[in-house]
């Protein structure tokens, strides 16, 4: 395969889970592409779907009645079609995941060691002892101190970190080619955060793996993906460059994302400008664009219209879904750059409000 | 400006024991030991540290939600360590708590109306049916909630609007202090602002004393005039909120400034 093809393509991934209150359209049409040794960032709030794409590349959320349609080719291979015994053979082999609660995630009554072995011998034919020589190496490469004696230690037995450790050591067990990671770090302290992220960078140099990275944590994705994609209820509203993502977003719900969080570099005068409303129903979702309800710049035709992602103008690799022109957006975001509220952005840009009709 | 709360070598020790079938007393966690710190009036003392630093035991030992073993808290000039019964109470009304997970600090079987006007009935205040509804209502309306959801549970609003709840719950008796514990940690991000410009709005409508406790250095900045961070039940550095952020003199406080994620921003150093 050459090294132009992505690792992983996801093409109009749509799942939808049949519940009593109706379906709910979790993921709505995504589409995106993982390379060999790059990380991807995926950022979005609670029931923007970014969890379940995930889960269903694993083929994780079979199990819960979801309705699957779309592409996920791996390595030119379609996952969505394959039968649970092949998919057995690619989770936890050549794709992996770390997920974010490292103490429900671990069973509680088995040596972490014991937890270990497993993994490698689900995928690798190799004796016991072997197995167990590779589960001391694997928790010495995720820098767990004296891991001949901590690979026999129980779970309670490690501190929060730890346990986190032990996650992306038994993920790596395999040398997946693709890791993802499902908030590895929210349920950290920031000190021991800071560990685990470079922990992941530096596996990442020396393994070359692919990494998709899920959290809310813009800060986070600023530190290590290369790309970024930004959910909202079930669908990719920007995707760009990390570079080009945070100094000429496209998207009002970027916008607001960066606007909404205090930073240590920020100034403390200037209020934070919430976003306002509440995320949607993914049930009912809003017509048009999924965002006009909280979006200070919508305009009435956004109700209706239904944006696709498409690329921004002048700039091929930065694709945004919204329906306010190209120039509109970039006067937009230099007003709320130089500390302005939206209703100000808006009087300065000079955006006419359409008679309702 | 003077100390509303003086915190004088405040301790707290949770015995352990080992053994399950004969017990026997172990040694203690020393979850908070030793701490020293003034509330000034009208001001807004962040505390901040990691999990198990005791930032959340001090503050509930100020509360007097958990008996001292040691040291005194001192209100309004009082010693109030060993208050008991009606004094307690009296005492109770001048501060509040909002808590952090607003999923579990409102009692899902009743309405919101009757949430917000607890405090109301503790105290034996506007005691009127009609009266109290429309306190209450006020209340509503001042934290941003549509007064006409007084009936409504709190199944039917979202995280954000069960943490204004909270507020409003907090605000009824008008307390002198404010004792907020990791507020905003449980919402959205996009809904954390509306929570954290609603905090700073009431505390200069009011002239609240807040205590704000967070893991998190960025919100602790953009709240807080003091600083205080803790680390296994001490405060290793209390300072102005610039001159933390700006020359922070603790090994530990700079730790973790660096920990922040996008502070090591050297591949990139663009947002903002």
């Amino acid at each position: 395969m050459s090294a132009a093809e992505p690792l992983l393509r996801v093409e109009d991934l749509r799942v939808d889970f049949p519940t009593e209150d109706g379906v709910v359209h979790a993921v709505d049409g995504i589409t995106y592409e993982i390379y060999h040794g790059r990380t991807l960032g995926i950022v979005g709030e609670s029931g923007s779907g970014k969890t379940v794409s995930s889960l269903t590349t694993l083929g994780l959320t079979r199990g819960q009645g979801a309705r699957v349609s779309g592409r996920i080719l791996f390595e030119g291979r379609d996952l969505v079609g394959l039968s649970e015994a092949e998919m057995r053979g690619i989770r936890g082999n050549d794709i992996a995941m770390v997920f974010q609660d490292p103490l429900s995630s671990l069973h509680p009554f088995f040596k972490v060691g014991a937890q270990l072995i497993e993994a490698v011998r689900a995928h690798q034919d190799v004796s016991k002892a072997k197995a167990r020589a590779r589960a001391v190496e694997l928790l010495g490469l995720v820098g767990i101190p004296d891991p001949s004696r901590r690979v026999d230690q129980f779970p309670h037995e490690f501190s929060g970190g730890m346990r986190q450790r032990a996650m992306i050591a038994m993920a790596l067990a395999n040398e997946p080619k693709l890791l993802i990671a499902d908030e590895p770090t929210t349920a950290l302290d920031v000190t021991v955060q800071a560990q685990i992220l470079a922990l992941m960078e530096q596996l990442q140099r020396e393994l070359g793996m692919a990494i998709v990275i899920i959290t809310h944590d813009l800060g986070v994705v600023a530190e290590l993906a290369d790309d970024i994609a930004v959910m909202y209820a079930g669908r990719i509203v920007e995707a760009a460059s990390a570079e080009l993502l945070f100094s000429q977003p496209q998207h009002p719900y970027t916008w607001g994302l960066l606007k909404s969080i205090p930073t240590l570099e920020g100034s403390r005068t200037e209020p934070l400008v919430p976003i306002s409303g509440a995320p949607p129903s993914l049930i009912n979702p809003p017509s048009g664009c999924h965002f006009h309800p909280r979006c200070p710049y919508a305009q009435p035709e956004h109700a209706r219209v239904d944006p696709r992602l498409e690329p921004v103008p002048g700039e091929p690799s930065h694709h945004v879904a919204c329906l306010l022109e190209a120039d509109v957006r970039r006067r937009l975001w230099a007003q709320l750059h130089a500390g302005r509220v939206p209703e100000e952005a808006l009087a300065a840009v000079g955006v006419e409000e359409e008679p309702p009709r | 400006m003077s100390a509303l709360v003086e915190v004088r070598d405040l301790v707290k020790h949770f015995p352990t024991s080992r053994g399950i079938v004969l017990r026997r007393n172990g040694g203690a966690v020393r979850a908070v030991d030793g701490v020293s710190f003034d509330i000034e009036q009208g001001e807004t003392l962040g505390i901040v540290g990691e999990t198990g630093c005791g930032k959340s035991t001090t503050a509930r030992l100020v509360m007097r939600l958990l008996e001292a073993s040691g040291g005194e808290v001192r209100f309004e000039g009082h010693d109030i360590t060993r208050l008991k019964g009606g004094a307690l109470k009296t005492v109770r009304r001048e501060m509040q708590m909002i808590f952090q997970d607003p999923y579990s600090s409102l009692n899902p079987r009743k309405t919101i109306g009757s949430i917000i006007g607890e405090p109301f009935a503790i105290h034996g205040l506007n005691t009127g049916g009609g009266e109290r509804r429309k306190a209450v209502q006020e209340l509503m309306e001042t934290v941003g909630l549509n007064p006409e959801h007084y009936n409504r549970y709190p199944h039917e609003f979202s995280g954000g609007q069960r943490q204004r709840v909270g507020v409003a719950r907090a605000l009824a008796l008008k307390p002198k202090l404010l004792i907020a514990d990791e507020p905003v940690s449980a919402l959205d991000v996009s809904i954390q602002a509306q929570v954290l410009n609603l905090l700073r709005d009431l505390q200069s409508e009011f002239g609240l004393t807040v205590v704000f406790i967070s893991h998190d250095l960025s919100v602790i900045r953009y709240m807080c005039d003091r600083i205080a961070v803790m680390r296994t039940g001490k405060i290793v550095e209390l300072a102005s909120n610039e001159a933390l952020f700006r020359t922070p003199g603790d090994p530990y406080t700079r730790e973790l400034l660096a920990s922040v994620p996008g502070a090591r921003r050297d591949r990139r150093t663009i947002i903002q």
